[in-house]
């Protein structure tokens, strides 16, 4: 790990370097909504937000992508797809959102390998930025994350009073940080314990804790548990919390066309509609908003640990923040523990 | 094209036959690739499936009907039901189409030599089913009785009409087929695939079934087979979701921490007893 | 002010029928300002029954939530009904879907409350962005009296209130079985000042306008499954064959998605905002509502939701209909 300090008056130049040689990302604040866009100069950055509304799985894992075009019909053809291969970097991103492309990482590789994601998050240079005041959800040290963890990010920028503290944690990191040395001093050890202060700061103004110990092993006593009626009662099956959580990953492949040309795309999907599990015969095996929400949690909690080894959840808190009827991760996933058997 | 598993090969449709009429119709399409190499080397395993799309409709899962011991293509066996199903029974011979795969598990033919087995098939069902009993026969000597139960609403509705004739004809395959209502000149058994299978009591002893058809018949069909003295993990069926990526990644065909498309869709009612999950 | 109690006898009792399923009603939720919707299926669930100006939400969206499982062979269907608390603009959603016999009158038991108007809680977010914790709010006179950690804060009405609750003419409900409290007479009236100066805009600048606007939307479908009146058993945007909006999310599709949901609650929508407050990209859907609203009452002299005798709007005819539209 290489540590530096980088004054704020130079942030611009900073930035402006990255500018130079990749297609940079950062959070940009439009009518009240921060989002995650291409930017071209570093004065569209917007660095006082919690978190974006959309998280930056967005950019490894876009909402829609073309996965090849064709011509349609049944004398087709398929154009090879070219993949993006320009370099990028995703500035500002905060570590709950960078532990989420960790979490994605498992779920695009395996038995086979996403080249779309793949392709993109071998492209992507993470430089974060840490939390150094969160939300009012986020709930990341539940999971023994903190919000100025290094550890999933290739650079992590903390604002510590006057200038960032830089951490430079990986050799992708070292490989864009190459360029942005000039602008930068070695950290001195009293950096470093400013560093820590404003984490522990941090982590202390974190409030919200899920009780996640033993949540796995719960969860396989209480499937049928009348609980999860009591959860979904209010949902109103709206896709809402999964396309807003850094971790879900599901989507659906769409043929879209025009009489002479056409694409196959993929577009997030949602385990929240009825639809998405809907077979042509119109049977459905989830067709309640209890099958439905307890697949949500369990995909998170139960069957991506039991087939990673980690739970699907990051504690960003957006799922929360934006449930129109205030179902709470937090909430049902500790009163799960608490169920009676 | 290896590296991208979302993109399909072109691949032409050889020949259609209409299996079943009427309101759902079924019709096999047989299938060769376009790329004369990778039809050579295209190999599966009966129980796989594979991606069939049609350019501008979109994609379906299906399983692979033929047996892999026939070579130089591969046959899928479709019901007219949704989008891609029904632009798939407008098409001709001649016509190109995207195949990806294969995908998924397959039966265990290796650990099954020696073993009898009992096929339980209804409807559309029989496709897989197919598959199997095809590279059975094809490898006779070395497995066990072989009995074939199948049913389907009426004898109109009966896929594989004539090779289940052919097998008729054989004296070492047992075939039992059954519509659920009388009909005239239908001199085999009417009623329920599983009340057949009770009435046959197929021995249980170094025996396996299969059975793939609707979900309730699957049902009935494992009820049956525990009521004989088959134990769960001698009974092994294959089942279907909506798919979309099949390759375990577009989230919606999973029974608990399983992915139909990749972790089967051949599972043991052992493991089925042990997952929860909607199905 | 609501008396609470007064509301919780009435869910107890309403509960205890033996032809009701179950009532909901408002509950505090599990973070700052949250209320959420709560569902009493005893009579002791209904203690935690509130009402307070945070209750915007309408809750008449949850007897069209209803899931109908196919029944087997020796089932009855259940036919008992659904208790739901309603305040004045509520009302009027249950009253369209009776019109449009979505529901019929006996599937439903209707708790009314008169209002005096809620807050918009993301005025209110805006106000306290930091608080995690629950808070208390009263309505005072022209204000409304925040209570957090035992820190009274005073806010003037017009900086909170929903901007629906700012020309509301129904405050009581038009339909209920039972009532709590008195009825509040109208006073204030629908205006349409936001539409007319939106509507001054060029050809150009709106289109501008709604472009930034449906660039952002995430096709959650936030807005049509919190909307009691959207409940179409197959809704058009999720067929397939024919498909009329693709799923690819970009701006062509999001602006025929967010153009279509708008025209098909002409003549329906009631205006209660749920479409807007559950937007999670914050898109002025109501803005879209609201024009339709008032070109419809313009031209053929109609408002949704009034009437349970009426007919839907675009179900009936009259021979001196206007028809310029018409090219």
């Amino acid at each position: 790990m290489e540590k530096y300090t980088l004054p704020k008056a130079d942030l611009p130049k900073f930035i402006k370097e990255m500018i130079g040689k990749n297609r940079v990302y950062a959070p940009v604040e439009n009518d009240n909504v921060t989002l995650f866009k291409e930017i071209n100069t570093p004065s569209n950055i917007n660095l006082d937000f919690i978190n974006s509304k959309i998280p930056p799985k967005s950019l490894l894992f876009q909402q829609t992508e073309t996965l090849f075009k064709f011509i349609p019909g049944t004398k087709g053809k398929i154009d090879p797809p070219d993949l993006d291969d320009k370099k990028t970097v995703i500035f500002g991103i905060r570590p709950c959102d960078a532990k989420s492309f960790a979490i994605l990482d498992h779920a695009f590789t395996g038995d086979f390998n996403d080249p779309y994601f793949i392709n993109h998050r071998k492209n992507t240079t993470l430089v974060g930025m840490s939390c150094t005041k969160p939300g009012i959800n986020c709930f990341c040290t539940s999971f023994n994350d903190s919000p100025a963890q290094s550890k999933y990010l290739d650079i992590l920028l903390t604002d510590i009073g006057d200038k960032y503290y830089v951490e430079v944690t990986n050799e992708k990191g070292k490989q864009l940080a190459k360029d942005l040395k000039k602008h930068m001093q070695p950290a001195k050890e009293s950096d470093t314990e400013k560093k820590k202060e404003i984490e522990k700061k941090a982590i202390k103004q974190i409030t919200r804790n899920q009780k996640t110990e033993g949540i796995t092993e719960k969860l396989d006593k209480i499937f049928e548990n009348p609980f999860w009626k009591e959860v979904a009662n209010k949902c109103v099956s709206c896709g809402t919390c999964t396309y807003l959580c850094p971790t879900c990953h599901c989507f659906d492949i769409q043929d879209e066309s025009t009489l002479t040309k056409g694409a196959r795309v993929r577009v997030w999907d949602t385990c929240m509609n009825p639809e998405y599990t809907l077979h042509a015969s119109k049977f459905n095996p989830r067709p309640a908003r209890t099958n439905r929400v307890r697949n949500r949690i369990y995909h998170k909690y139960n069957y991506y640990p039991k087939n990673f080894d980690i739970i699907a959840c990051v504690g960003c808190g957006r799922c929360i923040d934006l449930c129109p009827v205030n179902i709470d991760i937090i909430d049902v996933v500790t009163k799960a523990g608490e169920v009676k058997l | 094209m290896k590296d991208n598993p979302y993109q399909p090969w072109l691949a032409t449709i050889e020949e259609i036959r209409e299996e079943v009429g009427g309101a759902r119709p079924i019709k096999t399409f047989k299938i060769k690739f376009n790329d004369k190499n990778l039809q050579n080397n295209f190999s599966y395993i009966p129980g796989q499936c594979a991606m069939v799309s049609l350019l501008g409709e979109g994609e379906c899962f299906f399983a692979i009907s033929s047996s892999p011991t026939k070579k130089g293509f591969i046959e899928v066996s479709v019901m007219k039901l949704g989008k891609v199903t029904s632009a798939l029974h407008e098409c001709e011979p001649g016509d190109t189409i995207g195949v990806r795969g294969p995908y998924g598990n397959h039966f265990d033919v290796e650990g099954w030599k020696g073993k009898n087995l009992v096929f339980i098939g209804g409807g559309i069902g029989q496709a897989p089913l197919r598959s199997l009993i095809n590279y059975v026969v094809d490898n006779r000597k070395n497995y066990g009785k072989l009995d074939i139960i199948y049913g389907a609403r009426t004898s109109k509705d009966i896929s594989y009409k004539q090779e289940f004739t052919e097998l008729e004809k054989r004296k070492d395959v047992d075939v039992h087929l059954s519509i659920d209502v009388t009909e005239d000149g239908w001199d085999k058994y009417v009623g329920f695939v599983p009340n057949n299978l009770l009435e046959l009591k197929p021995s249980p002893k170094n025996t396996i079934a299969i059975t793939c058809g609707p979900p309730i018949m699957i049902k009935f069909v494992i009820q049956n087979l525990e009521k004989l003295g088959f134990s769960e993990d001698q009974i092994y069926t294959t089942l279907e979701m909506r798919m979309k990526c099949g390759i375990g990644k577009c989230g919606r065909c999973n029974i608990g921490n399983l992915y139909v498309c990749k972790d089967g869709p051949v599972f043991s009612h052992k493991q089925l007893k042990n997952i929860y999950g909607e199905r | 002010m609501v008396d609470e109690k007064k509301l919780q006898d009435a869910v107890k009792k309403t509960v205890s029928r033996d032809d009701v399923k179950y009532v909901v009603g408002y509950e505090k939720g599990t973070y700052g300002f949250q209320v959420t919707p709560s569902f009493a299926y005893d009579p002791k669930d209904a203690d935690k029954f509130i009402f307070s100006p945070l209750c915007v939400y309408n809750l008449a969206v949850f007897p069209m939530l209803e899931e109908k499982p196919p029944l087997r062979k020796d089932q009855e269907p259940d036919t008992r009904k659904i208790g739901v608390v309603v305040k004045g603009c509520d009302a009027r959603a249950i009253v369209q879907i009776l019109q449009e016999k979505g529901l019929n009158r006996e599937d439903v038991v209707i708790i009314g409350i008169p209002c005096t108007g809620v807050v918009d809680p993301k005025k209110l977010q805006a106000q306290f962005p930091e608080n995690g914790k629950n808070m208390d709010i009263k309505t005072g006179k022209d204000n409304f009296i925040i209570t957090i950690d035992e820190k009274t804060h005073t806010i003037a009405q017009d900086k909170l209130l929903d901007e629906k609750c700012k020309h509301c003419e129904y405050p009581t409900p038009i339909l209920y079985d039972i009532l709590i409290g008195d009825e509040i007479k109208a006073t204030k009236k629908e205006d349409y000042k936001e539409i007319e100066d939106l509507e001054k805009k060029s050809m150009k600048e709106k289109w501008e306008y709604w472009e930034k606007q449906f660039e952002r939307c995430i096709r959650c479908y936030a807005c049509r499954n919190a909307c009691p009146l959207c409940y179409c058993k197959e809704c058009m945007v999720d067929q397939l064959s024919p498909q009329w909006v693709r799923r690819s999310v970009n701006l062509s599709e999001n602006t025929a998605w967010n153009l279509l949901r708008a025209f098909h609650l002409a003549g329906r929508c009631i205006g209660c905002g749920q479409c807007e407050r559950s937007c999670p990209m914050d898109i002025p859907l109501m803005q879209l509502n609201k024009k339709i609203e008032k070109e419809i009452k313009e031209l053929f002299d109609y408002i949704a939701g009034i009437d349970p005798e009426e007919k839907p709007l675009l179900a009936m005819f009259k021979p001196d209909d206007p028809e310029e539209f018409i090219l």
